[in-house]
């Protein structure tokens, strides 16, 4: 009877314990998991097979690979000159690639192919005022691997939503990592008027008592009316938000590594500033918190054609028709991934690694605000409405003269949102403390990621998800999305999913060995964000905590400036993802 | 002794019961029905289109039981109950940069957006809808704001 009993016993036992039974089942790598590593491991080698053999004197790697012929991308400038070129600020990613490959393979060569790398560009491709020769006009020619400029002969250092792998250059070479960091700052920002440059001169010499100053009063002053008064006096230093990230995140990892904490106090100062001047009802933020300041004639801006910053500002001329509040800073349709998604992942992050529980609660308040107001679902995909950030409804209004935001008769339409919102959305639920905190947002995921056809995330926490096994999204973010998810709660479900969409990855990104876009795009990118994507999941399948792997922040690397266009005639001025990573291989033919 | 087993038994069986009871209706078999009801109820009908009557634009406030309750954000034309009134003016008067040309009929349909809630046994979502509101015949247009 004894027995019975027991028996009894122990089957209302596997009764109780039956969903975390299946919660917590053991992970069983597969040879799918391994034909996914495969196919970036063959990528990588790839990528360095070819990047290498263009020019063996030299250990940096071209920006993207010719996929048919092995070929580095080129810039061809428009005296015709075809320029293979490297530009670091675009390559992050690949670093990041690189040591989670060593990571999860155990073979230190690809983490030393990331430091030779970086340790022949940082001592030898770093001005002696501290910028390092990158970012939107300036590259090295893999020719003659010398500098060249993209712009005029002089380019400014441009760096939007970069946020460079630091971890790995201070490891490199702390001194030109921390010597870079303060010139940023130096090069790039105002110290007495919050003026935000967007472009850093090389000219602009060394100052090793950056950060020295005292901090001033917040330049946004609330007006009578409750609303945040923006400043029409910036000289065309406007602080752009995309500006503000890199050196935000910059000057916080200085603070990181040498124990100073001035440089965090003016990160966070200048943070506060978009805090200050997002509005005090919806919670919406701003792209930048100062107007231009009129510095031209009246004749001179007459043509409304003419949207020089010095005419004042731009939104003001050509949105007049909403009066007051159709500013710049105010605008909500333009620029939002710089706003709600590479803006947020940076204060996300840094607000849990360095402390600064604000910049969490900034990030949900600017999310909240932005889904709260504008989300909308239309034939089933998630949409932006566009609007001014006090919640004035711009959509369907047609521009009766051109000006800075387009031709006169455009119209306003619904704003794309593309999966690159999952990640900010999931992480700053993630860290915030309090589960009644978490809801509204998690609320919104759960619909925004439903309508991506990821199926049903659950209930907060992760309890009862629903999710589509058969998923056919083969997206980055979606994938670092699960697998984050399960990091978060261990629910297997998000691992299925995750595991799914690395094959859909697998089956519809990687042609000719490498990982590409889309299978007719001719060049493969080395900034793209699926290979580590990838790794992550092989991490997480080998038992890897997230944190022991590279971290995604951004995939914002380009390059702008002047070339011949593609009619081989005519000089013209464009980027490089419209000019270099649209190319398909019928081009090519 | 046997009267304890059969007690165990009987709530062994009560739990396999429970967790086996394929009837009821799970939090995400909810969910799916929420989204169901925002994209198939019919409130989305008229969404795409230029509204130009006065009338009921005929909202649905239930779908299989869910509850589906609105809000709009400019209530004098399209109320909570969706029940439209052609606005008298135009919504933006607009105008050229020196403000003295004005660009008639340009910007005069108003977009309405109407906050959602839907509802069922407890558990909520929201949505949005926004509409397209023409002005009524004879509209007024003199309210320039640049």
């Amino acid at each position: 009877m004894k027995k019975v009993f027991t028996l009894a016993t122990l089957f209302i036992l596997i009764l109780v314990a039956w969903p975390s039974v299946f919660a917590r089942q053991r992970i069983v790598y597969t040879e799918e998991d391994y034909a996914r590593l495969k196919a970036v491991i063959d990528h990588v080698e790839n990528i360095l097979k070819y990047g290498k053999r263009y020019n063996p004197n030299t250990e940096l790697l071209p920006d993207a690979i010719n996929t048919l012929t092995g070929e580095p991308a080129k810039w061809v400038f428009p005296n015709r000159a075809s320029v293979p070129y490297a530009d670091l600020a675009n390559q992050q990613n690949f670093f990041r690639t690189l040591v989670a490959l060593s990571t999860v393979t155990g073979n230190p060569k690809y983490k030393n192919q990331a430091v030779a790398s970086l340790t022949e560009f940082m001592n030898n491709y770093q001005d002696p005022n501290g910028l390092f020769y990158w970012g939107g006009h300036r590259v090295i020619n893999l020719d003659t691997l010398e500098v060249q400029s993209t712009e005029n002969p002089d380019g400014p250092h441009e760096l939007k939503n970069m946020m460079p792998y630091y971890e790995l250059m201070y490891e490199v070479n702390p001194e030109a990592t921390l010597r870079f960091m303060r010139q940023l700052w130096t090069a790039h920002y105002e110290w007495d008027t919050s003026d935000l440059n967007r472009h850093g001169s090389y000219s602009t010499a060394y100052d090793k008592n950056a950060f020295g100053l005292p901090i001033p009063d917040d330049v946004i002053k609330m007006g009578p009316d409750g609303r945040p008064i923006i400043p029409e006096d910036s000289p065309g230093k406007l602080p752009f938000v995309n500006s503000a990230t890199d050196l935000s995140y910059a000057a916080l990892t200085l603070s990181e590594y040498t124990l100073d904490p001035a440089p965090k106090e003016w990160a966070k100062y200048l943070m506060r500033q978009y805090n200050l001047a997002s509005d005090p009802v919806t919670g919406m933020t701003v792209y930048q918190f100062k107007s231009t300041l009129v510095t031209k004639s009246p004749q001179e801006c007459s043509d409304p054609a003419y949207t020089n910053s010095g005419c004042g500002d731009r939104a003001k001329r050509q949105f007049r028709d909403f009066g007051p509040i159709a500013r710049e800073a105010n605008i909500a349709w333009k620029n939002t991934q710089a706003m709600y998604v590479d803006n947020i992942l940076m204060l996300v992050e840094s607000g849990r690694k360095y402390n600064i529980p604000e910049f969490i609660q900034w990030a949900r308040q600017y999310l909240e605000g932005y889904l709260k107001y504008a989300y909308i679902r239309v034939n089933g995909q998630n949409k932006i409405i566009p609007m001014f950030i006090d919640g004035t409804v711009t959509y369907g209004y047609v521009f009766p003269e051109v000006g800075y935001y387009g031709p006169s008769n455009s119209r306003l339409d619904y704003v794309e949102m593309p999966t690159t919102y999952i990640l900010p959305i999931l992480r700053t639920i993630l860290n915030l403390k309090k589960n009644e905190d978490k809801i509204v947002l998690w609320n919104y995921l759960r619909d925004i990621m439903y309508t991506f056809g990821i199926g049903d995330i659950g209930e907060l926490g992760g309890k009862k998800p629903n999710l589509d096994l058969d998923t056919s999204i083969d997206d980055p973010f979606a994938l670092m999305a699960m697998l984050e998810l399960y990091d978060a709660t261990k629910n297997i479900q998000y691992l299925n999913v995750a595991r799914t969409i690395g094959n859909n990855m697998l089956r519809e990104k990687f042609h000719r060995g490498f990982f590409v876009e889309d299978e007719v795009l001719l060049y493969s990118r080395l900034d793209q964000p699926d290979t580590l994507a990838l790794l992550i999941l092989d991490g997480v399948l080998k038992g890897f905590k997230i944190d022991d792997l590279p971290f995604y922040l951004a995939d914002s690397g380009y390059i702008h400036g002047y070339l011949l266009a593609n009619d081989g005639v005519v000089e013209d001025r464009d980027y490089s993802h419209r000019i270099i990573y649209t190319k398909t291989i019928y081009d090519w033919e | 002794m046997k009267k304890l087993l059969g007690i165990i038994s009987l709530i062994a069986i009560a739990l396999f019961l429970v967790a086996c009871d394929g009837g009821k209706e799970t939090s995400e078999d909810i969910f799916a029905l929420l989204m169901e009801a925002e994209d198939l109820s019919g409130m989305k009908n008229k969404m795409g289109t230029i509204i130009r009557e006065d009338g009921d634009l005929g909202l649905p406030k239930q779908y299989k039981g869910v509850q589906i309750t609105y809000k709009s954000r400019n209530p004098e034309i399209i109320n909570d109950d969706g029940v439209v009134t052609l606005p008298g003016e135009c919504w933006i008067e607009s105008r050229d940069q020196k403000g003295e040309k004005v660009f008639e009929g340009l910007n005069d349909n108003w977009p309405v957006v109407i906050d959602v809630t839907l509802s069922y046994k407890g558990i909520e979502r929201t949505a949005k809808l926004l509409f397209v509101v023409a002005p009524r015949e004879g509209y007024t247009c003199d309210k320039y704001k640049g």
